[in-house]
């Protein structure tokens, strides 16, 4: 297994940024997940690593070793595209042994291997078929297969998931990452859907435009987004954004919006590393953290949304809209009048320009 | 009743086609003929130009050399459309270089030219190249006309590959060169049949170019048939025997490669 670390990594097509001075190391072994919006350079950064793409700035190493200069096919890497990309005129078995083949391996080797890792991937059944007879469960697993059989070291997987209906994703999200660890191999996994990247991933890098965001395990991410950017891709229902000043009050601080104000918490002011110039910021508060019944925030609701276990609360400030996830067994009703308190531990805070976040840790990852 | 309308003034249209066809069948296998159309019995003896000489001017000559000649000019005139064009498609479909739209432009806009305007100057320039009277030279003129299209049609068939599929090989270890073999050779099949076909089939048809640019003596199966009705008496059998003889070669060829045609594959993955 190896490592890869990207050095100042910059891809430009023509005016357009695709990647912009990507730095990001990558350990044996590790699943890490790039994660961002359609768009945001997460194809292209792949596309480098595997040498498609001449970089136009910046190196790509594997271990120690420079690798801009070496070509895809020496490079030994097992890759997944968006598409599949099947050879539509071989059939499964000549379409998983192809690599192998291309060795000039003897027949009675590449069968066998072959055969092996499609009963891992349970579809020995299927070697006879062509790619057009598939389902695209099955013609994910079979590029996944054709992927893993030449033991490459590194792991590319764009968007593997993105074709599969619900149903399928979650039970493949969870087969992925166990063959992930069973096998060791170092991987680097496509997504845009900040739940797999959650459920899956070792580490997790957020792309934006072509920038890294931030870096960190799914439980940095989710407890210290580094800017509102990575507050809002990250948790399902998003997280909850109200713009305001904070004020100094005594020995503490108080956040002041329009329709209310918060005295800051002991914990929270604690973690502020700076306070922006203008007193200009955003807090931000996950709909989990937001209790309802009691407190002096007073609010009217605007909507509710039962999703089983739990029911999503939209409660209404004058022009602001706080989303609160609570249990189901207690019923509201649209034009109730509710009060709300943010435990307080939970708050995060951003600037209100830049939009950076305005504690330690989340800002010295990088 | 009303419905039937449409149907009587379809069979109208049609009908001096139909009795072209007939009377062109009945013509080759009949013999006798009254009015043009009816045979008195049928048999082969239009055909007696397979196992007979032909009269040609004072000279003589068979059916075969002429069939060959032909052949050999509408496989050359297909080989170097197929082979320029898959290239050209290649290159067009995936390798970014400047004025690459302009190109594909100016192919559509020569397409455009009749191939009868260039006679002269392609009668000079095959005369300086001393390709003159030969018939590979003049095949390569006849090809020069269906290559513009031809790219389009062969830069098409290129582009329906997609990229992953290429970049997919390429990680599994094939070189440029492997990946043309064994991808894009086995997929853009269809297309090389396509664009061949295109080339023999116009090169097969053509009678101006080779009846300006080839000497007298070199006889295809167009010159042939023209220089039959270019005498006083006309045989009207001899000649439709003649033609349906002409007809033969491109349908066969036809049957046997629309199979590949049809073959075009299906590529596994989202939408694609
Ligand atoms: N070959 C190319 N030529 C020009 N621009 C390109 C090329 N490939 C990508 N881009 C541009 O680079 C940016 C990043 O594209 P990329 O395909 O990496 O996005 P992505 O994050 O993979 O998006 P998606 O989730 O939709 O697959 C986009 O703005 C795209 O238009
Ligand atoms: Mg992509």
């Amino acid at each position: 297994m190896i490592s890869v670390t990207l050095k100042n990594l910059k891809k430009y097509f023509g005016e357009v940024r695709a990647v912009d001075n990507l730095n990001l190391q990558i350990g044996e072994g590790e699943f890490m997940a790039l994660l961002g919006p359609s768009g945001c350079g997460k194809t292209t950064t792949l596309l480098t690593i595997a040498g498609f793409y001449k970089p136009t700035a910046g190196e790509v190493y594997f271990n120690d070793r420079m690798v801009n200069d070496i070509p895809p096919r020496s490079r030994n890497i097992g890759m997944v595209f968006q598409s599949y990309a099947l050879y539509p005129h071989m059939n499964v078995l000549d379409n998983i042994a192809f690599p192998l083949k291309l060795k000039k391996q003897p027949k009675k080797v590449w069968r066998k291997k072959a055969v092996e890792v499609a009963k891992l991937l349970q579809i020995d059944d299927l070697l006879d078929r062509m790619p057009a007879q598939l389902s695209g469960g099955q013609q994910q697993r079979v590029a996944l297969a054709r992927a893993l059989i030449k033991q490459p070291q590194l792991l590319l997987l764009d968007e593997p998931l993105s074709n599969l209906d619900a149903k399928l994703r979650i039970v493949m999200r969870a087969e992925l990452k166990r063959l992930q660890k069973d096998l060791g191999i170092t991987t680097i996994f496509v997504t845009h859907d900040q739940m797999e990247a959650m459920t899956m991933a070792d580490r997790i890098a957020v792309l934006k435009s072509g920038k890294l965001q931030q870096v960190g395990t799914p439980d940095e991410l989710y407890d210290e987004p580094a800017n509102v950017f990575v507050a809002s891709f990250i948790g399902t229902p998003p997280m909850n954004f109200i713009r305001g000043s904070l004020l100094k009050s005594g020995s503490s601080y108080v956040f002041e919006c329009e329709h209310f104000r918060i005295l800051l918490d002991e914990v929270v002011v604690q973690k502020i590393r700076r306070f922006p110039v203008t007193n200009n910021v955003i807090l931000g508060i996950r709909p989990e953290d937001v209790e309802m019944g009691r407190g002096e925030i007073k609010g009217e609701i605007y909507v509710v949304e039962p999703m089983g276990r739990d029911t999503l609360v939209t409660v209404k400030f004058g022009d602001v809209y706080i989303k609160v996830l609570t249990s189901s067994t207690v019923k509201y009703s649209i034009g109730e009048n509710v009060s709300l308190s943010f435990k307080s531990d939970k708050v995060q805070l951003f600037d209100g320009e830049t939009e950076e976040s305005l504690y330690v840790k989340g800002r010295d990852e990088r | 009743m009303r419905r039937w309308i449409p149907y009587i003034l379809l069979v109208l249209i049609a009908l001096p086609f139909l009795v072209m066809y007939v009377g062109f069948f009945m013509q080759a296998f009949g013999e006798g003929m009254h009015l043009g159309i009816i045979p008195e019995k049928f048999g082969f003896s239009n055909f007696r130009f397979l196992w007979q000489p032909i009269a040609w001017g004072l000279g003589k000559t068979t059916i075969w050399v002429t069939l060959l000649n032909t052949l050999i000019f509408a496989c050359v005139s297909g080989a170097i459309v197929t082979v320029v064009c898959m290239l050209a498609g290649y290159a067009l479909s995936r390798i970014e270089f400047k004025g690459r739209d302009f190109f594909m432009i100016l192919q559509l806009f020569l397409h455009a030219v009749p191939g009868h305007i260039l006679l002269i100057a392609i009668f000079f320039l095959l005369f300086y190249l001393k390709l003159l009277h030969r018939i590979p030279g003049v095949a390569l003129a006849r090809a020069s006309l269906e290559i513009p299209l031809g790219v389009w049609i062969a830069k098409g068939f290129f582009d329906s590959i997609p990229w992953d599929i290429e970049r997919s090989a390429m990680i599994d270890g094939c070189t440029r060169l492997q990946v043309w073999y064994k991808i894009f050779l086995p997929l853009v099949k269809p297309g090389i049949a396509a664009v061949f076909i295109w080339g023999f089939l116009f090169a097969w048809h053509d009678f101006i170019y080779v009846y300006t640019l080839l000497p007298g003596t070199v006889k295809l199966l167009s010159t042939l048939i023209q220089s039959l009705i270019a005498t006083e008496v006309i045989d009207y059998g001899y000649l439709a025997a003649l033609s349906v003889f002409y007809m033969v070669p491109p349908l066969v060829l036809f049957v046997y490669l629309q199979k590949a045609l049809l073959k075009v594959p299906i590529f596994g993955g989202k939408g694609l």
